[in-house]
């Protein structure tokens, strides 16, 4: 386990490496004008060119990623160019963190809570009504572009409940509506994995022995059916997890909640170099983190999976 | 043998099946006495019900099949009106249990082999925690796992296809049931280990004094294990006798050609004897003889009434207008004959 361990941590880090530097790569192929903003058609061409010499922008490709991963192995991460002038990139970042975690944190919890119950509740009815109308809301979720429910979501919700429109983080009720409108895409995923599982389950073998064994069909649902579509989820579970906490970058900008993903989509169209790398770090180790967390989830739920090979036959 | 009581009395069997909106008529009227202590075969080719047959005693029919008529009376009490699955219960794993054809996937992959021992235990008996373990690990010994309290710990993909068979038969054998079905218990497994398995099963059949089922169409397995046979096709049971009545003595033109298709008794350099034919749709009623259309010395009353059970002696019956008085002499196929001979020659 412990040698499994070691290996992927290593390959993440490869995967690590490779995503971050095609980060780095295209953000240099961004035309220089944009580094400017409005202040472009102001400066001398001496000026701009001062500039770009600052930002290091006009040293050869090969230096620049020296220097960046050079900084990065002593755990500098630079400052932001354009989006803040020289405040440290984690200094930027650091507050925006505790809104992303936890809208993502509440709106997990909420989606895994109600997905998988929607989804145990589907299988139980299967092929009735019940089952019918959740695959008819996830059908829903899945097929008509976010964009146009999630407004609903807010307009209406908004009137109907009298909560606000925006984020107000001195107004708890603010809340309500962003975490609902993240888990409402996350109950359908979990909800339609967990019922294709359990039903995977339900029509195999050691479940007609456990029927002769007289069991309840309560007890062969919760000892064993759900048991045993636990192990599949398990290993999509951290990746979607993940997901949501770094997925929400559309909520996030239609409640102006002052997360990572809103400032994502501002310093990107800003070229603000420094800032985008340090994000892009963040998120791609987020989503390598939560595979890496499901294989190892389901290699402790399933005991069949040894993640080394045994010594010698069994 | 024919003095000891009907442990399970079967009569006028029919079960239904709702496919797509089309009614199926799996058995078709099937009659049986199970007598305690005894062990039967079920043969017959894949379809012809023996499966759904004694799946009728556990209330374990698939969800659209359902008893239409006819009794099952198993300790006095008729099963065919047990409605809940809460009355099942009570006799399901418990009076009755089943082992099934493959042990690869009958077991839980996720949960020890103790723990799924445990279970029947728990429910049927009560049993908790250390108590059901050292039954479960007991039940593991006596199926002849070695070392049962350290592998009761181990998972099923550590045991091998023979061994998962034993542990099915430990889980079926966990509440010491009167009545075991095993639907082709070996058929899943290698030649070697089938006869350890049938081994088994006689071993614990004499310790723990139950009544075994066999559904088989292994016939080779019948002559092995079974007292009494029944020949099964169509939903019906067209022939029942002692093994040595139904191998020695078979009356009905099905059992003759399902005998008659042993490669044992074929030929060299002859081709092997096989059924013609089909058989008959269960969705449309069925006239006469259900095998009269695969049968090519059929009676012209085959084509148009159902023959009745005829007794050949007290304990062999057939269904076949050749017994009656009044049906021509029809010698049985030469494969027949051959095997009554040789039986003579070993009683003489």
């Amino acid at each position: 386990m412990l040698k499994y361990s070691i290996k992927r941590l290593l390959q993440s880090l490869v995967t690590l490496f490779i995503v971050v530097t095609a980060v780095f790569m295209l953000m240099r192929l961004l035309p220089v004008e944009g580094y400017f903003g409005d202040a472009y058609d102001k400066l001398t061409e001496s000026q701009r060119e001062a500039i770009l010499q600052k930002m290091g922008l006009l040293d050869p490709w090969y230096v620049q990623i020296g220097n960046f991963y050079a900084g990065l192995l002593r755990g500098e991460l630079g400052v932001s160019s354009i989006y803040r002038r020289d405040v440290p990139v984690l200094e930027v970042i650091a507050p925006r963190v505790p809104y992303s975690v936890r809208f993502g944190l509440a709106a997990t919890a909420m989606s895994i809570f109600l997905g998988l119950a929607m989804g145990i509740h589907m299988t139980r009815h299967k092929g009735r009504l019940w089952d019918k109308t959740w695959t008819a809301y996830i059908v829903f979720v899945t097929s008509v572009p976010s964009a146009v429910y999630l407004l609903f979501v807010q307009l209406y919700g908004t009137s109907l409940f009298k909560v606000p429109l925006l984020f107000d983080k001195y107004r708890p009720s603010s809340w309500i509506l962003p975490v609902v409108s993240i888990a409402v895409t996350g109950i359908a995923g979990y909800a339609m994995w967990m019922r294709r599982y359990m039903v995977d389950e339900l029509n195999k073998d050691y479940i007609k022995l456990a029927r002769a064994k007289g069991l309840s069909d309560s007890a062969i649902m919760t000892r064993h059916v759900m048991r045993n579509a636990y192990v599949p989820m398990a290993q999509y579970l951290p990746a979607a997890i993940l997901a949501t906490i770094s997925g929400s970058i559309y909520i996030e900008s239609l409640y102006s909640i002052p997360g990572m993903g809103g400032l994502l989509v501002d310093v990107i169209q800003r070229q603000d170099n420094p800032l985008v790398q340090a994000l892009c770090l963040i998120y791609s180790s987020v989503g390598i983190l939560g595979l890496y967390l499901g294989d190892l989830l389901m290699a402790a739920f399933d005991p069949r999976i040894q993640l080394v090979k045994s010594e010698g036959a069994r | 043998m024919g003095t000891n009581e009907s442990l399970l009395s079967v009569r006028d069997l029919v079960v239904k099946f709702n496919l797509r909106g089309q009614v199926l008529t799996a058995i078709r009227g099937a009659s049986l006495d199970l007598y305690e202590g005894q062990t039967l075969a079920i043969v017959g080719e894949s379809g012809s019900g023996k499966s759904v047959f004694t799946k009728s005693f556990l209330g374990m029919l698939d969800q659209n099949g359902w008893v239409d008529s006819g009794s099952i009376l198993f300790e006095g009490v008729e099963l065919s009106r047990y409605k809940s699955q809460e009355e099942w219960r009570a006799v399901r794993g418990k009076k009755i249990a089943m082992v099934f054809q493959d042990p690869m996937t009958a077991l839980n992959p996720l949960k020890t082999i103790g723990k799924q021992i445990e279970e029947v235990l728990e429910l049927h008996h009560g049993l908790k925690g250390l108590h059901a373990a050292k039954a479960a690990a007991e039940m593991l010994g006596r199926v002849g796992i070695s070392d049962p309290e350290a592998r009761a710990k181990q998972y099923p993909h550590e045991f091998s296809g023979g061994m998962r068979q034993r542990v099915v038969i430990a889980i079926a054998m966990a509440c010491k049931p009167r009545i075991l079905i095993c639907d082709e218990p070996t058929t899943a497994l290698d030649v070697t280990i089938q006869a350890q398995i049938l081994d088994l099963i006689r071993a614990l059949q004499k310790d723990f004094g139950f009544t075994t089922i066999y559904i088989t169409h292994d016939l080779g397995v019948v002559a092995n294990v079974a007292d009494r046979v029944a020949v099964m096709y169509a939903g019906q049971i067209v022939e029942q006798g002692l093994v040595e009545e139904i191998f020695y003595d078979p009356r009905h033109p099905y059992t003759w050609a399902l005998l008659s298709s042993l490669p044992q008794l074929g030929v060299k350099h002859e081709p092997l004897y096989a059924i013609k034919g089909t058989p008959p749709n269960l969705f449309k009623p069925i006239k006469g003889d259900a095998f009269a259309p695969r049968n090519p010395k059929a009676l012209k009353i085959d084509f148009e009434e159902e023959p009745p059970e005829f007794f050949v002696s007290p304990t062999h019956s057939a269904r076949t207008w050749l017994l009656d008085p009044q049906a021509p002499k029809l010698e049985p196929p030469a494969a027949i004959r051959a095997l009554r001979a040789a039986y003579e020659r070993s009683e003489a």
